[in-house]
């Protein structure tokens, strides 16, 4: 299986860079920072996570991006790539295995920034962490890097240069997070949908429009947060929180499987597309 | 069965055509030189033996595979020495014929490997984002002996090798010459080729414009020799000029050229020019295939290139200095 090989010395080299260790230190960092700072002022951790999510929902791709945009396009950029596909690698498995690794270290970022908030709110919070909720927001958040990784390392294989490649990455994220979700009061996707509305006459319902902000990664991973936090809602301490999670329209943009399937139908799309182009793609 | 086999192999970027219908043979076995300067092709050319780069037409055939199609099967017998690569920088030398040896499921002993190239055992455990490239280049070429290669394809291997690393280089490719695989050599230099290749294949712009054997090629130079003396006052040259073998004697001032086809007329030009008068110095150059090599892939104004002349002569010796005097 040279998948996996390509895979390890990927992640080998990934995990010994020092610009990794660093994003992934970054991260961590501020999850833990978002824990110290709200100490004195929730007692329960999972109000903390709900915090965590927007940070993530906002900076996580972000942060993903130094950690994967030159999986590929680095390679052929610098030509270690001569030294990968002059090995009988298929072009499969080296793209295959990039990705793995990189989901890889994505995996142990994840890992870390959840499970030291863990440890910081289960010394310092009124009440202690819930593991299950705990795990169950680091499997939602995985996901959403799988959403993410995917679509960087499918750049990355698009491309055969580094700065292509960046431009690309952050092409995606202001497009998928704030140009979707509507961030920005001007540019957004859903003043451009009333426009276009406006033009033919019609209106656009509510739903609708939820619904196709529902159809971005980002969007999709704040909504299936909710699933973690089932337990415990609604709870009359946390308003806004309660608000955001129970008062839900019964539709099919706020259930966690579609949610998941938009996650993951946008990592594994991209990776399809960065794939069949890089299969095709000239190296030399 | 030919190790390579190329029919009308031909590579075009947009308007310029990197590799013109190049037709190609070499045997199993063989070490086949590959030359020509830069820019020249030969890499475009590796590249699509490779299954790096799609021909824009004709094909090439690497072990019996399509180079194009059955990449893979090519890859897991060939070992690339590339030009032009990089290394994974924070993965160790040694991790890196560790994962060739794993990649092809041989079994080899990366040590030895690492041994065999001249690579120091500490610097093959540092990572190689620190080596040289004369490092660089010996690790690669461990990485390409991986798997007892049927073929071996190295692209300008010597660049960065110090004359030790050169000769080790050579000793290498002698040894998988006699264990029976086919070398591929390419190089822009010659003088790195002529030592150790059977056959020569000289590129120019796109086009393979000779091929043939080292000895073959030496004897297209006419395996003239010049012999250049120094004397003192203006001798009569005339019983030089008589003698079996010499084909011109040229005089300048004191400056005496002569021209000999058989290297056996030196001797006795030398005699009969010391009896004409005092020579103060002489030199003698032989017939060199570096003039043969750039009349090749010159850029000769106005006469144009030798056209598809596979063992074609050159129609003039480029070695010989004003024979007409």
């Amino acid at each position: 299986m040279s998948v996996l090989t390509v895979a390890r010395d990927d992640f080998t080299n990934a995990r010994r860079s020092y610009a990794v260790l660093g994003v992934v230190g970054v991260l961590t960092a501020i999850v833990a920072l978002i824990f110290v700072s709200e100490i004195g002022v929730y007692d329960d951790p999972y109000r903390t996570l709900f915090d965590v999510s927007f940070f993530l929902f906002l900076v996580f791709p972000i942060v993903l991006a130094p950690l994967t945009y030159l999986a590929i396009a680095g390679d052929r950029d610098g030509g270690a790539i001569k030294y990968a596909m002059g090995l009988p690698n298929s072009r499969a498995e080296y793209v295959f295995g990039k990705l793995l690794s990189r989901l890889g270290v994505t995996l142990a970022a994840v890992v870390l920034a959840v499970g030291v908030g863990f440890l910081v709110a289960l010394a310092t919070f009124v009440n202690a962490p819930d593991v299950l909720m705990f795990a169950t927001f680091a499997g939602v958040s995985l996901l959403f890097a799988f959403a993410f990784v995917g679509i960087y390392v499918g750049i990355s294989a698009l491309t055969a240069s580094r700065s292509r490649a960046m431009l690309g990455v952050f092409g995606a994220y202001f497009v998928l997070v704030p140009f979707w979700f509507g961030f920005l009061p001007v540019i957004s996707l859903t003043a451009l949908l009333g426009t276009a509305a406006d033009l033919l006459g019609t209106d656009l319902s509510q739903n609708t429009v939820q619904f196709v902000q529902a159809l971005s990664p980002a969007t999709a991973y704040l909504y299936s947060t909710e699933i973690v936090y089932q337990s415990v809602l609604p709870n009359p301490a946390y308003q806004g929180m309660t608000a955001t999670f129970t008062e839900v329209p019964d539709e099919i943009y706020r259930k966690f499987w579609f949610n998941a399937v938009v996650m993951f139908a946008w990592g594994a799309v991209s990776m399809l597309v960065g794939y069949l182009s890089f299969r095709r793609s000239e190296l030399g | 069965m030919p190790a390579i086999e190329t029919d009308g192999l031909t590579r075009r970027f947009g308007d310029l055509t990197a590799v013109d219908a190049l037709n190609l043979t070499v045997e199993e076995g063989e070490v086949f030189g590959f030359l020509g300067p830069n820019g020249a092709g030969k890499s475009t050319t590796i590249n699509m033996l490779l299954g790096f780069l799609k021909p824009s037409e004709g094909t090439a055939t690497v072990l019996g595979h399509d180079a194009s199609g059955q990449s893979r099967a090519v890859r897991q017998r060939t070992g690339l020495l590339p030009e032009g690569f990089e290394l994974y920088e924070n993965l160790t030398g040694r991790e890196h014929v560790v994962s060739a040896i794993r990649t092809k499921n041989a079994d080899d002993d990366p040590d030895h490997l690492i041994e065999r190239v001249g690579l120091e055992p500490e610097a093959a455990r540092r990572r190689a984002g620190g080596y040289s490239k004369g490092m660089t280049q010996r690790l690669a070429l461990a990485v390409a002996l991986v798997g007892n290669p049927d073929l071996l394809i190295l692209d300008e291997p010597s660049s960065g090798l110090d004359p030790k690393g050169a000769k080790l280089l050579r000793e290498i490719v002698h040894e998988e010459a006699d264990r029976g695989a086919t070398v591929f050599f390419s190089s822009h230099i010659l003088g790195q080729v002529e030592q150790v290749c059977d056959r020569v294949g000289i590129m120019n712009k796109g086009e393979m414009v000779a091929v043939d054997t080292i000895d073959a090629l030496r004897d297209q130079m006419g395996a003239e020799s010049l012999v250049e003396a120094e004397v003192a006052g203006s001798p009569d040259t005339e019983a030089v000029a008589g003698l079996d073998g010499v084909r011109a004697v040229t005089v300048d001032g004191s400056h005496v050229e002569i021209a000999c086809t058989q290297p056996a007329a030196k001797m006795p030009a030398l005699r009969a020019l010391d009896d004409a008068a005092t020579v103060t110095d002489i030199a003698v150059e032989d017939a060199d295939l570096e003039a043969l090599f750039e009349r090749y892939t010159g850029d000769d104004t106005g006469s144009s290139e030798p056209s598809d002349g596979a063992g074609q002569a050159p129609d003039a010796v480029a070695a010989t200095g004003g024979g007409d005097a």
